[in-house]
């Protein structure tokens, strides 16, 4: 019944055709991603080089170890990571979208970017050594910045029982501002470390090698199909608290689990990449504008396309200025918002846009 | 070049930032607005103004000995004049500190930035402040100085500031070279009264770095590889052409392999594998987390000739940063990471 309610007046376009067109897209962006580079590796010797490596399949070939190298301890776990950044991203920024009713939302809206900051910075500018505790310092000084400053907002706006999501949003913003300007101030104080402090601030930081893969898939993998099955949830909270109780949804634990799983989501992401702008922010919208604002599919399809995108400007970010490279957080807002105002052009015509 | 040491984010980034502390400049013109009216009539009189020194000469020439003043250009082409060696001088640098106490006028020394810590002697020096962004105006002003010597990295609005409060202001450009840091030198040399000093430290620098390039003159190039900073391992960053890190590698019997690169910037590690460098030389300081060990462990990083023949060596930053003579010991240093075989295996 809430689900028959809640999906009143939602068009529902593509079916399975948006499934099977993301997931292509994803599946191509990630080969591309793959295949290009400074280094000019044809695709035969990638495909054969990647078919060597499953097991079972007896392909044997002449591949200098530098071509392994390139791919195999490179472009492949740079693929990934930055696919799995992606994905968090668009997934967790379509959820905040869903839960605060607000199109201005992104993941860093209640403050996992500022609070990842502010411990990052922090990490360096104590210069704790690379490896610290057996952790990846930075990394995990982001990770726990961001987790923590969510959790501050989530107090502060708790009223009672109740967590009005405006008074989110504010306690949000509040905090962000204070986090950020600690984060400037630590900056300002430390100038050796600062360009390393920008460096990561413009979303160009990546660990490299495969831990910070491995690091990512268990939060990534718990938090991003937690999202995914949030779907109903979501379309409820579109009526309302009050309504959406009287549908019978508990919504104050439906938003407990929403923000711990989205800024779990986010707050990954932004450790091993950095402050990526504009993905998240973006590619929910995109996948509304071509798929219908049912959340059960948004949510997925916004996963699965913010991996696309953030491997396509990845692409960019490393062969455009070659054998320069640029932060790849610079790219996503200086290609994805053109891009973004020309999809809007083209759709407001046809379709209401939130 | 547009490529100071302590901004190795480059231009555009230091723009930005000035821009934003551009915001604060108003407040601090109105802050020393107060401080500008007892001294500015101290700080006037020695200022450039052809007339006054006419006057001044003209009435008592027996016992003024010859016009002592000093008129150079700066490095943003400025004509600076002083009315004879600066005594009161305060460097916004750490690379003009250091230039100051090779020549021999540390003592002349009244103020300094934050980050200027080399000589050990300099610490003992006042310290104005921050090296970037708002400098204390006020602090320099209670100096009385009778020079500023600022940099590069000294933002425009702060000249301009210090300009206007009356203060006499001597921007030392970044050299691109070792020509440039001598004529740095000499320039230094005449401000404060030390030429003598200051042509016999070049005469003895010039001779070291001739000594450097004449041993590598017949060697062949080694490809080397500059990290500037490995927080992003798979993309460094680097210098390439048009950078003082570029010109010592050059002249110590290297080839960069950034060299396509314009001033600063991130190399793809792809590129790094794919160049092969034979030697890798990072800056290394109490804030960089990198050693030559946690280099060669970076994934990928393994097979590159440099880290396989253990040829990973970490350079004091401070040396190749700071456009001072501590440049001709980088040399020296460079050299030998680079062809060991010619220095008698200094290696460590």
């Amino acid at each position: 019944m809430m689900d028959a309610q809640a999906r009143e007046g939602m068009p529902r376009r593509g079916g399975r055709t948006a499934w099977l067109l993301s997931l292509a897209l994803l599946l191509a962006m990630a080969m591309l991603n793959a295949s290009m580079g400074p280094v000019k590796i044809p695709l035969s010797d990638i495909l054969g080089m990647l078919a060597s490596r499953i097991p079972g399949l007896e392909i044997s070939g002449e591949w200098s170890l530098q071509f392994r190298t390139i791919l195999f301890d490179i472009r492949l776990p740079n693929m990934i990571l930055i696919a799995l950044a992606g994905m968090a991203l668009g997934g967790s920024g379509a959820a905040y979208q869903g839960l605060f009713r607000n199109p201005l939302a992104d993941p860093y809206i209640i403050g996992v970017a500022s609070g990842a900051g502010l411990g990052a910075v922090l990490a360096m500018a104590a210069r704790w050594p690379a490896d610290f505790l057996g952790m990846a310092a930075v990394p995990a000084a982001a990770f726990a910045g961001g987790l923590i400053t969510v959790g501050l907002v989530y107090a502060i706006a708790r009223i009672g029982r109740a967590t009005p999501v405006t008074t989110l949003i504010l306690a949000g913003v509040a905090v962000s501002s204070f986090a950020t300007a600690m984060t400037s101030m630590i900056m300002l104080l430390s100038t050796e470390e600062l360009h390393r402090a920008v460096n990561w601030m413009v979303g160009g930081f990546a660990l490299g090698g495969w831990e910070p893969v491995l690091a990512s898939i268990p939060y990534l993998s718990i938090s991003l199909t937690a999202l995914a099955m949030l779907g109903r949830p979501l379309n409820v909270l579109q009526f309302g608290d009050e309504q959406a109780r009287q549908m019978g949804l508990e919504v104050e634990r439906a938003k407990l689990i929403l923000i711990v799983m989205a800024s779990m989501a986010a707050a990954t992401a932004v450790s091993f990449t950095g402050i990526i702008a504009f993905v998240g922010l973006i590619v929910p919208h995109v996948v509304r504008l071509l798929w219908g604002p049912d959340y059960r599919r948004l949510i997925p399809l916004a996963i699965l396309s913010g991996g696309s995108f953030l491997l396509a400007a990845d692409v960019i970010a490393r062969m455009a200025l070659s054998p320069r490279e640029l932060p790849v957080g610079v790219v996503t807002s200086a290609v994805g918002a053109p891009f973004f105002l020309w999809l809007l052009q083209r759709a407001k015509t046809r379709v209401r846009f939130w | 070049m547009d490529t100071h040491a302590f901004w190795p984010l480059g231009r555009s980034n230091q723009v930005s930032l000035w821009r934003l502390l551009s915001l604060l400049v108003p407040v601090a013109l109105i802050s020393t607005a107060c401080a500008r009216q007892p001294t500015a009539e101290s700080q006037v009189e020695p200022a450039p103004s052809p007339t006054s020194q006419v006057v001044e000469q003209a009435p008592a020439p027996p016992e003024a000995p010859a016009d002592e003043s000093i008129t150079l250009v700066d490095g943003v082409g400025r004509q600076v004049t002083l009315p004879g060696p600066a005594k009161r001088i305060v460097s916004l640098a750490p690379s003009n500190t250091e230039i100051l106490f090779a020549l021999g006028a540390g003592a002349q020394l009244v103020g300094r930035d934050d980050i200027s810590d080399y000589p050990p002697e300099a610490q003992a020096v006042t310290s104005i402040g921050s090296t970037y962004g708002q400098l204390n105006s006020e602090a320099i002003l209670a100096l009385e100085p009778d020079l500023v010597l600022a940099a590069d990295i000294t933002a425009p609005e702060q000249v301009q500031t210090l300009e206007s409060l009356g203060v006499p202001l001597f921007l030392l450009p970044n050299p691109a070279d070792f020509e440039g840091l001598f004529d740095n030198l000499e320039t230094v040399g005449r401000l404060t009264g030390h030429l003598d000093q200051a042509e016999a430290l070049v005469e003895e620098l010039r001779a070291r770095v001739e000594a450097v390039t004449d041993k590598v003159a017949s060697a062949d190039p080694v490809r080397v590889f500059y990290e500037v900073d490995g927080t992003d391992p798979t993309a460094p960053w680097t210098t390439g052409a048009g950078t003082f890190q570029d010109v010592l590698m050059g002249l110590a019997g290297g080839e960069n392999i950034a060299g396509d690169i314009q001033g600063w910037g991130q190399m793809n590690l792809e590129t790094i594998v794919a160049r092969d460098p034979q030697v890798i030389i990072f800056g290394a300081g109490p804030w960089v987390p990198t050693t030559a060990e946690s280099l060669a462990a970076r994934t990928g990083w393994d097979i590159i000739s440099a880290v396989q023949t253990g040829r990973v060596h970490g350079i004091d930053t401070n040396w190749v940063d700071r456009p001072g003579p501590r440049l001709v010991d980088a040399l020296e240093q460079i050299a030998v990471f680079i062809h060991p075989e010619l220095f008698g295996e200094e290696t460590s």
